[in-house]
């Protein structure tokens, strides 16, 4: 009799291996093809960069040894000030970024009403064009009797013409442009979320508009600010075509050191060398802006969070 | 010295998305009262309430908080608070931030906002929550923390937009009971809206009812909005009553009422309104628990109508007949439940005696 109750108890479950047939794997299996794609396209080239970044290459390009030397070359006066240049001018960008994204995604959030949907669809739309099409839009309307100088000079604001191509001034402008979006989008839509009843609330409890910004606004917005600061700052700091096509020759970048070793002969180990110390003051600065921006965060709050 | 002024609106009038809300509204809310906005969803009450505490721009119209015009003061200035329906309390403050967090943008000192606010910590029973953030409190606690928030600066005004409409029955009776007693220690004035007619008969002081077009019908006590209302909007939204139609006849002396295939019915004018005329049609109220039922004829009623049971609902303290009458109107009555062994029991389809005194009914305009 026994036997006959414990037959009609549900089996014990047994430990099986990974099923894509069965219901409770089917979240892993619909990330596996991303695991996949981040293994050989990312992790994979990472390591392949620090074991190669440690070859020691003959005059014919084959791997003769391991040395340490090439990390010798690159740490150098000119590297590392080409390094803090890229830091700069990220950290320069994404800060430009913000302090327009912000406001245009409060205004689209809040104000937007019915052409919220209208005017993120003009954010998009030049995303539609390929990128060299911007740049060649960008030559229009700032070379020397371009849009922009001529319009000066029609206002009578200039007496000669600007030389606004080849310039750091055009560097950042086009930085800018390409990657506002990405700041833009993720605050917005965090700011869509947001919950207006505690903005309501906030300035019912008498706190100015400033205070209601500081206390509830920007803090609660602030995991979309720092995605957004990571999503332009890690790749500015690695761009190299703007400089390239808009900075003349004047000035270089990580991102043009990079492709000059790698692309150079027999140098790809420096430059595989140089890309690891660009890592790492990579990861050392996000690191930073991270914790700045928890202090940040308590400062604007100033007494409301004890 | 108790902090409370009254609220005063002269013909405010609002429209949002060209739809009228608010309709030419007056309103004087006396200082240190409990008063309830009822009326039905989406009649504007909350407007109403926006716009008293300024999170709305008035069209037209003027708002006295005492005898100060405060129809153009910002939000932040007004000495008014509201507890939001959906308690918006701020998530990434815990709840001692939260209730302190009106004052500390005013500047306040820090010893003394510790003390006030473990005060009314105290005081709400929510001490032992003090590092909790909202997400980890329940319904009931978070309700006293909006509520909390919301007093600890001394308001002159407090606006309460359906506090309680989240909460369980139980709990809301709870609440209902030491929200009248906050009152009654505060002396604040406190406005509040709801659809509930039980809330706000058990709460108000005094009451307005609005309608669909953003007008008030009535003001009043709770006795008198339910006893006495002026229109069948207000008879029918607070309360259950039944309606019938008919002419009125014979203002001067013995006034009665004739209900086609009913009959004549005697009728009461404690007061004369303008709208009475000889022969006028009138509406005319009866509460359910104003009429006796009873298979045996009874004598010393003014009034007595016949019907047949159609069914019968069972509500504890009370039990509910729903009658046809021979005309085919639908009539409702209550008769408490004092008994458990009642000498005369009312079953499906019997035929049954209805009666009424004359001075029980309310006349409204048809």
């Amino acid at each position: 009799m026994n036997e006959s109750i414990i037959s009609t108890l549900p089996k014990r479950k047994q430990l099986t291996l990974f099923n894509p047939f069965s219901k409770k794997d089917i979240p892993f299996a619909i990330g596996c093809p991303a695991l996949i794609w981040q293994i050989l396209f990312f992790y994979l080239p990472i390591l392949i960069m620090i074991v190669s970044s440690i070859f020691l290459l003959s005059k014919e390009g084959d791997v003769q040894g391991v040395t340490l030397d090439h990390f010798r070359a690159c740490l150098n006066a000119m590297h590392f000030s080409i390094i803090f240049r890229s830091i700069g001018v990220a950290l320069l960008t994404a800060l430009i970024c913000l302090l327009i994204a912000f406001p245009f995604a409060y205004f689209l959030a809040f104000r937007g009403g019915r052409y919220k949907n209208l005017l993120l669809f003009f954010l998009i739309v030049p995303f539609w064009t390929n990128f060299l099409l911007h740049v060649c839009a960008w030559f229009f309307v700032l070379e020397k009797n371009g849009f922009l100088n001529n319009l000066l000079l029609s206002l009578n604001l200039v007496k000669e013409p600007i030389h606004f191509l080849n310039s750091f001034f055009s560097v950042m402008l086009m930085m800018t442009y390409h990657y506002l979006p990405f700041m833009i989008l993720p605050i917005y839509s965090s700011l869509e979320k947001f919950n207006f009843s505690l903005y309501e609330a906030s300035s019912d409890l008498g706190a100015t508009w400033i205070q209601t910004l500081k206390t509830v606004l920007i803090p609660l917005t602030m995991p979309a600010i720092r995605l957004g600061f990571l999503l332009v700052y890690i790749p500015s700091f690695g761009e190299f075509a703007i400089p390239e096509l808009l900075g003349g020759d004047k000035y270089y970048y990580a991102g043009n050191v990079v492709t000059h070793y790698m692309l150079g002969e027999h140098t790809a180990p420096l430059g595989a060398a140089f890309t690891v110390m660009c890592s790492c003051f990579l990861v050392i600065s996000i690191g930073l802006f991270l914790w700045l921006t928890k202090k940040l965060s308590k400062f604007l709050m100033g007494g409301c969070q004890s | 010295m108790v902090k409370s002024r009254s609220i005063r609106l002269a013909k405010l009038t609002k429209s949002i998305g060209g739809s009228q809300i608010i309709n030419e509204v007056d309103l004087h809310i006396p200082s240190g009262e409990f008063f309830a906005l009822l009326g039905p969803s989406g009649c504007g009450k909350t407007t109403l309430l926006r716009l008293i505490g300024g999170l709305e721009k008035v069209d037209s119209g003027k708002i006295f908080l005492g005898d100060t015009d405060i129809t153009d003061l910002p939000v932040h200035k007004r000495s008014i608070n509201i507890v939001f329906q959906n308690y918006a309390l701020f998530p990434h403050l815990d709840v001692f931030d939260n209730i302190a967090y009106s004052l500390v943008v005013q500047g306040i000192p820090k010893e003394e906002i510790e003390r006030r606010v473990l005060k009314i910590l105290k005081a709400f029973h929510i001490e032992s929550h003090i590092f909790k953030y909202p997400a980890q409190l329940s319904g009931g606690q978070q309700q006293r923390v909006a509520l909390a928030r919301a007093i600890i600066n001394e308001p002159d005004v407090l606006l309460l937009d359906e506090p309680l409409a989240a909460l369980d029955f139980k709990l809301r009776e709870k609440m209902l009971i030491e929200l009248i007693e906050l009152q009654d220690k505060l002396k604040t004035t406190f406005i509040y809206v709801t659809h509930d007619q039980f809330e706000a008969l058990t709460l108000a002081d005094h009451m307005a009812i609005m309608n669909h077009s953003g007008e008030i019908e009535q003001i009043g006590t709770p006795k008198q909005i339910y006893e006495f209302p002026v229109s069948s909007f207000v008879a029918k939204f607070v309360g259950t009553t039944n309606l019938l139609q008919g002419t009125l006849h014979q203002l001067g002396e013995d006034p009665y009422m004739e209900v086609p295939s009913l009959g004549k019915f005697h009728v009461e004018i404690p007061q004369k309104k303008e709208w009475m005329s000889e022969g006028c049609d009138v509406s005319m109220s009866i509460r359910p628990e104003k009429i006796f039922i009873s298979k045996k004829p009874v004598k010393n009623f003014s009034n007595t109508l016949t019907g047949t049971v159609s069914s019968i609902v069972y509500h504890g303290r009370s039990t509910q007949y729903n009658l046809l009458l021979k005309d085919q109107t639908r009539l409702q009555v209550f008769e408490q439940n004092e008994e458990h062994f009642p000498q005369e029991t009312i079953d499906y389809d019997d035929e049954v005696f209805l009666y009424w005194q004359k001075e029980n009914v309310v006349l409204l305009e048809k």
